[in-house]
Order: C-alpha cells, then structure tokens, then sequence
C-alpha cells in the first residue's frame, strides 16, 4: 500500500484518509515524545484503570456501576434507580452535552484529544501495541509494503493476537458493567451453550472493538462521529485549539536562511498526525485535538534553540495578535445552559425515592353503597427500590368525618426490590356523606426516612341523591312491611 | 494573517449547482462507506426473500401467537387442576393451606378480618362469614374457586383473578376449605343467587 503521507501535502480541500478512488490509505503517524505526549498517557492509563475499576469499587452493597437490566435496576455510585426513573436520564444526558458544548466553546476539543475512549485505546493501548512489535513509523510502512514473507506474517500474527486478546479483556470489562463481575466470572468459565446470547454478543463485540481499533481508526473521528461533526458550530476565533503561528512561522524555509520564518518546513507535524492532515493550513474538521503535533514542533524548536510553541494551544485571535476573549455570548450561553442541566438535573435525583406507590380503584363498581356505608376499594401497589426489605405505614390526610380504614392498617413489608399489592378499603357513614372527595393517601418509610403522596378521589353519588334513595327505600320497605 | 492558502488540489470536479456562491466539490465516498450500503442491500434480499417471499421465517402474528401458547402453556403446567376432590385434597395439605393463608392475610382480612368469620364476628365488617355453612355465590370447592377468581362486582368483591392468579387462588380456596369438613352441609341464601357469577368450566 503506497502511502502518499507527505508528497503532494495534505491539503484542506480533501480528506488525507479517502483517495480519489474511495480506498482508504492506512496512516502509519510517527511517535512523539514530550511533556503533552507524557501528560496524555498519565491521564489515559488513569482513566482505563477508573473505567475498569468501576464493576469491582463496590458502594452501598452494589458495584460502583452496576446497570442491571435483567433486574431493571441501575446502580450508579452508591445510588439505586429503578426503570420508571428513566426520565432522569433526559436531564443528566442533555446536563452531559451542555457541559461537552462550554468546553468546547472554551478550549475545542479537549475531549476527544484526552478523554475519549476512541483516542485512549487507540493511542495510549493498541497503536503502543503496534509500535512494540512492528516497530516505528518507517518500520511499520515498510513492513505494510513488503512481501509476505515469514518474518512478516509471524509479525502480523502476533499483532492480531495481542489485539483479540486486549479487545477481549476490554468487551468482557464492559459486560461487566451490564452483569456484575462474578457473574462474568461464572460465565467465563461456564460453556457458551449455557449461555448463547451473551456469548455471541460478547463474541461480537469483542470482533467490532478489534476491527475498529485494528483497522477502522480515525475514520471513526472524522466521519461517524456526530461531536466531530458539529464542533465547527461550537467553536470560534477566541476558543483555544491548537494551531500554528504562522505570523511567527511564515515563510518557511531552510534554518539560516536570510528572510524566513521559524517554520523550517520538516514537516514532523504531518509525520505525526494520526489523521494526518497538517495543522498548519489552520484548525480542520480531522483534528482531534491530540497534541502530538505540538511535541513534534516543540523538539524541532529545541533542537534549533528556538522558543518553543509554534504549534501550540492558543486561539485564533491571538495567533492574528488580539487578545483572547473568554467571556463572549456563546460561552455564557452555553455557561447557562450546562447550570441549567446541572441543577435539573440535580433536583431531580434528589426527588427520587427509594420506593414508589400508586393508589388505583378496584376494578368493578366505582363505589359500593350498602345499608349503612359509602365504600371505595383501592390498590395500593408500593415498588420497593432498595436493596434490603422495607417496611411502609400508611397514613390518610384529609379525610372527612366518619370515614374508617380497613386494609393496610398496620405496617407492611415489602422484600427487597420487591413489589406488593394490597387493598385499602375507605367506608363512609352515610350519615356523614356529603358527596364525593379528594384525600391524600401518605406511604412512609417506617423507620421515617421518607414517605410519599399520592392525591386520591373518594368515589360516591351525590349527597342529594343518596338522601332520596334513602327516602323511597324506608318507603318501599314500609309498604312491603304492610304486605306481610 | 490567516495560515498559508490550502494546497490547491489537482482539478477536482465541482457538483454543478452553486448556492450563495459556495460550490460542492463531487468527491467519491470512501469505499468502506459504499460496502455498508451494498451489504445492506444483500442483506435487504435475504431478509426479504426470508420472510416475505419464501416465507421460512415465521410472521410477527406467528411469533406472537407462539408466545402466548408458550405462556399458556406454562401456566396450564404450574396450574393444579381444579376440581371439587383435588380443592379438598390440598385443603388437608398443610403447604397449600400455609401458603394460602399467607395470600389471605395480606388480601383478604380488610373485608373477611383475619377470623375469616366476617361479619358475624363484627356486624359492621364488609365480607360474610366464610367460615359458616352459609354460602352466597355457592359452596362447593369450585364455586369458591369461581367467586374469587370472579368477584362480585356490586357487592365489591374485586376480581382477584388477574391480581393473584391461579396459583394463589387455589391456595386461598384451600385455606378457606380447610376450615369446612367435605359433606358438610351448604345453605345457599336464595336471594343472593341472582348475582352469582356463572360457573367457569
């Protein structure tokens, strides 16, 4: 595969990754060394570990991460949610973009250079993996375009192992999240006959995690991925990406030279870019941020004994000679709107309870009336969300006079992320009946950490009918009294 | 200033509309790109000649109706049979009867208080006695089985079939007979008889 990395340049009218033909020349970037680079790593390593780590921190009784959907119940940190507080998700999803949007109006994007699983495993995992056993830039290109020889293929056998076997560990670490470590574990050393869904998904994802850090790349960055798509919209003169000073820079040429900028025109940036596009023509829908073209440049200057940061983070503006602006429209802007978020969303898992209850009427007649009472039948259904049993009180607020409760009179208890239906029946003298009313039913947590509310409609004729009843009724009985 | 002007590109062609003046080069899509669109379309025809055409594959009312005999069936399996004799049997089997109790205490003492004697206990208690020969909606083991499966919805009786299902309500039926001998006498109040529900078979 003939790789035309740095003869003609990458220009901006073309993606360096997508030849006129469609076929996609495969990047061999060179490694870079440096403060970003170390700093990079740091950061990456501290992240898999977290990621990875998760399913084993256990809070609460529950691990850290825990979304078990077999049970429908979600752990997150300690916290427990149920599948009716899927709502939340909304505000903590949105919360979630808003923040990415600041970020990005402030610095581009930071995210998919430092943070971003994409980025991480690639760079910081297989792409080590690679240079490990292919060795450097030049070694690696020469070795795609070699015969296939023993020494080639031993190479390239090993290099796929090594990636199957960490894209393995990688998927089995994500199941985790899903099912619990144990349960991995058991299912690990059961046969997949036992349990085939699971196996061929993992088998699945463990072929798609493989094929797209062995060969997909950055093709995921610069085409799928829909935050690479709208950071143009989010970004401006002031947001701080990295760039080239080409006031500084320009125009390039040979160290010495009479009359030429900083720039000798090496061309390591292009070298090292895993998108390879070259930075110089200005900040570019490919760049994801990872700063390796910033140590490449950086250890030309050094050499040179020139100041370091002709590739640098820095805004637009200040590369023209303006100053930068960090409070503008849009950063407050999205500012507000990350607050926003933040607080909904954080007012939100605080109404969360561990419990939920609906009161409902029997099925049947609305209300029954019998000689002495007016009655409603009810459902209480409570959802018990914690992980150890509960007990519940129920108690009545707003009840007229002459109102008696049968059904759930003492406490209750419901087992442990359990649900119990139990029927409440409300009587009314009728005497004391007026007509129909609200109530408020109050379930709380008997130990008192809690309790929930629920308005009620008492169901019954109108007063003024009932009354009239009651007259022809002692009427016809007292004619059927004369009959006898 | 502005970094150095792109390297033009080698004459490109350039899609022939123009809008504000900006114009769209006709670039081809990556490969990779095209193959998913051309595997879907394979994948398009063996799905459709699958389903529609050769119709191997089962129909979504087929998949459906499949479910529900499959639960059917399930439950037809988990359901004791119910009859007069077997109701009897399972009310002298203490597992049956514990079980039922269990479903009584926390469903039906509101009404029937935790006595089951109802309103012979407490005149102003909702449900009858269950615990008398008198019976309202029948007697029989079956006809129990029935009011509570049923319920008596103008008296308030609630329909307990879907809120405790066939297994429960056997098992409360059971409770209930264990209180009562076989060929005990069964008074039936007669005017209650006209809101009995009819017997399911």
């Amino acid at each position: 595969m003939a790789t035309p990395a740095h003869s003609p340049l990458p220009n901006r009218d073309s993606v360096t990754t997508i030849r006129t033909d469609g076929s996609r020349p495969f990047m061999f970037p060179a490694d870079t060394h440096g403060r970003f680079t170390t700093a990079r790593r740091v950061v990456a390593y501290g992240l898999i570990a977290f990621y990875l780590s998760l399913p084993w921190i256990k809070l609460n009784g529950y691990p850290a991460v825990f979304l078990d959907i077999a049970e429908r119940r979600f752990h997150l940190f300690g916290l427990t949610f149920a599948f009716q507080d899927m709502w939340l998700l909304f505000f903590v999803i949105t919360g979630l973009g808003f923040s990415l949007f600041f970020i990005t109006s402030l610095f581009g994007r930071v995210w998919c250079g430092w943070a971003c699983p994409q980025t991480v495993y690639l760079e910081h995992v297989f792409r080590r993996i690679e240079v490990w056993i292919e060795g450097d830039a030049v070694a690696r290109r020469t070795l795609d375009a070699a015969p296939w020889t023993a020494g080639k293929i031993r190479k390239r056998v090993l290099k796929h192992a090594v990636y199957l076997a960490v894209a393995a560990v990688l998927t089995h670490g994500f199941l985790a999240y899903f099912v619990s470590v144990p349960e991995v574990w058991s299912m690990v050393r059961s046969a997949p006959s036992e349990h085939w869904s699971t196996f061929v998904f993992m088998m699945a994802y463990t072929g798609l995690t493989y094929f797209i850090f062995c060969w997909f790349r950055e093709q995921v960055c610069i085409v799928i991925c829909p935050y690479g798509r709208i950071q143009s919209a989010l970004t401006d003169d002031n947001t701080v990406t990295i760039g080239y000073d080409a006031k500084r820079g320009e125009p390039r040429g040979k160290a010495g030279t009479e009359g030429v900028g900083d720039c000798i025109a090496c061309n390591r940036c292009i070298h090292v870019c895993p998108t390879g596009i070259d930075i110089r023509q200005g900040l570019q829908l490919e760049c994801v941020g990872c700063t390796a073209c910033i140590d490449a440049c950086d250890d030309v200057m050094d050499r040179l004994k020139r100041p370091r940061g002709l590739i640098r983070y820095d805004s637009q503006n200040k590369f023209n000679g303006r100053a930068t602006r960090w409070i503008r429209p849009r950063t407050i802007l999205y500012f507000a709107l990350l607050l926003a978020g933040a607080s909904v969303a954080s007012w939100a898992v605080s109404t969360i309870r561990p419990a939920n209850f609906l009161v409902t009427h029997m099925t049947g007649a609305p209300y029954i009336i019998d000689a002495t009472v007016v009655r409603n039948q009810y459902f209480v259904r409570i959802v018990n969300k914690r992980n150890g049993p509960s007990r519940f009180v129920l108690k009545l607020q707003g009840t007229p006079a002459g109102v008696q409760q049968s059904g759930f009179v003492s406490a209750v208890e419901v087992p442990p992320l359990g649900e119990i239906t139990t029927p409440l029946i409300l009587q009314q003298r009728r005497a004391d009946y007026t007509g129909p009313f609200h109530l408020t039913v109050r379930v709380e947590d008997e130990r008192g950490t809690f309790h929930l509310e629920r308005a009620v409609d008492f169901l019954g004729p109108e007063a003024r009918l009932l009354r009239e009843d009651e007259a022809e009724q002692k009427k016809a009985d007292h004619e059927h009294g004369k009959e006898k | 200033m502005t970094p150095t002007p792109p390297n033009l590109p080698p004459e490109d062609p350039v899609r022939n509309h123009s809008f504000d003046g900006i114009q769209e080069y006709d670039k081809r899509l990556p490969n990779w790109w095209l193959m998913t669109l051309y595997v879907s379309i394979i994948f398009w025809v063996g799905y459709w000649a699958y389903y529609e055409w050769l119709h191997v594959g089962p129909s979504n009312s087929q998949r459906v109706e499949a479910a529900l005999s499959q639960i059917e069936a399930t439950k037809l399996a988990n359901a004791p049979a119910v009859d007069d004799p077997n109701l009897w049997k399972m009310s002298r089997n203490p597992v049956f009867v514990e079980a039922g109790k269990a479903t009584f205490v926390s469903n039906c003492v509101p009404c029937h208080l935790a006595s089951m004697r109802g309103k012979s206990e407490l005149a102003t208690a909702i449900g009858p006695d269950l615990t008398d020969t008198k019976w309202i909606h029948g007697g029989k083991p079956t006809e129990i089985y029935d009011t509570i499966t049923k319920g008596v919805l103008v008296k308030g009786m609630p329909t307990w079939g879907p809120v405790l299902g066939a297994k429960k309500i056997t098992e409360v039926s059971a409770y209930i007979l264990s209180k009562h001998n076989e060929g005990e006498p069964i008074e039936l109040d007669p005017t209650a008889l006209a809101t009995a529900p009819p017997p399911v078979k």
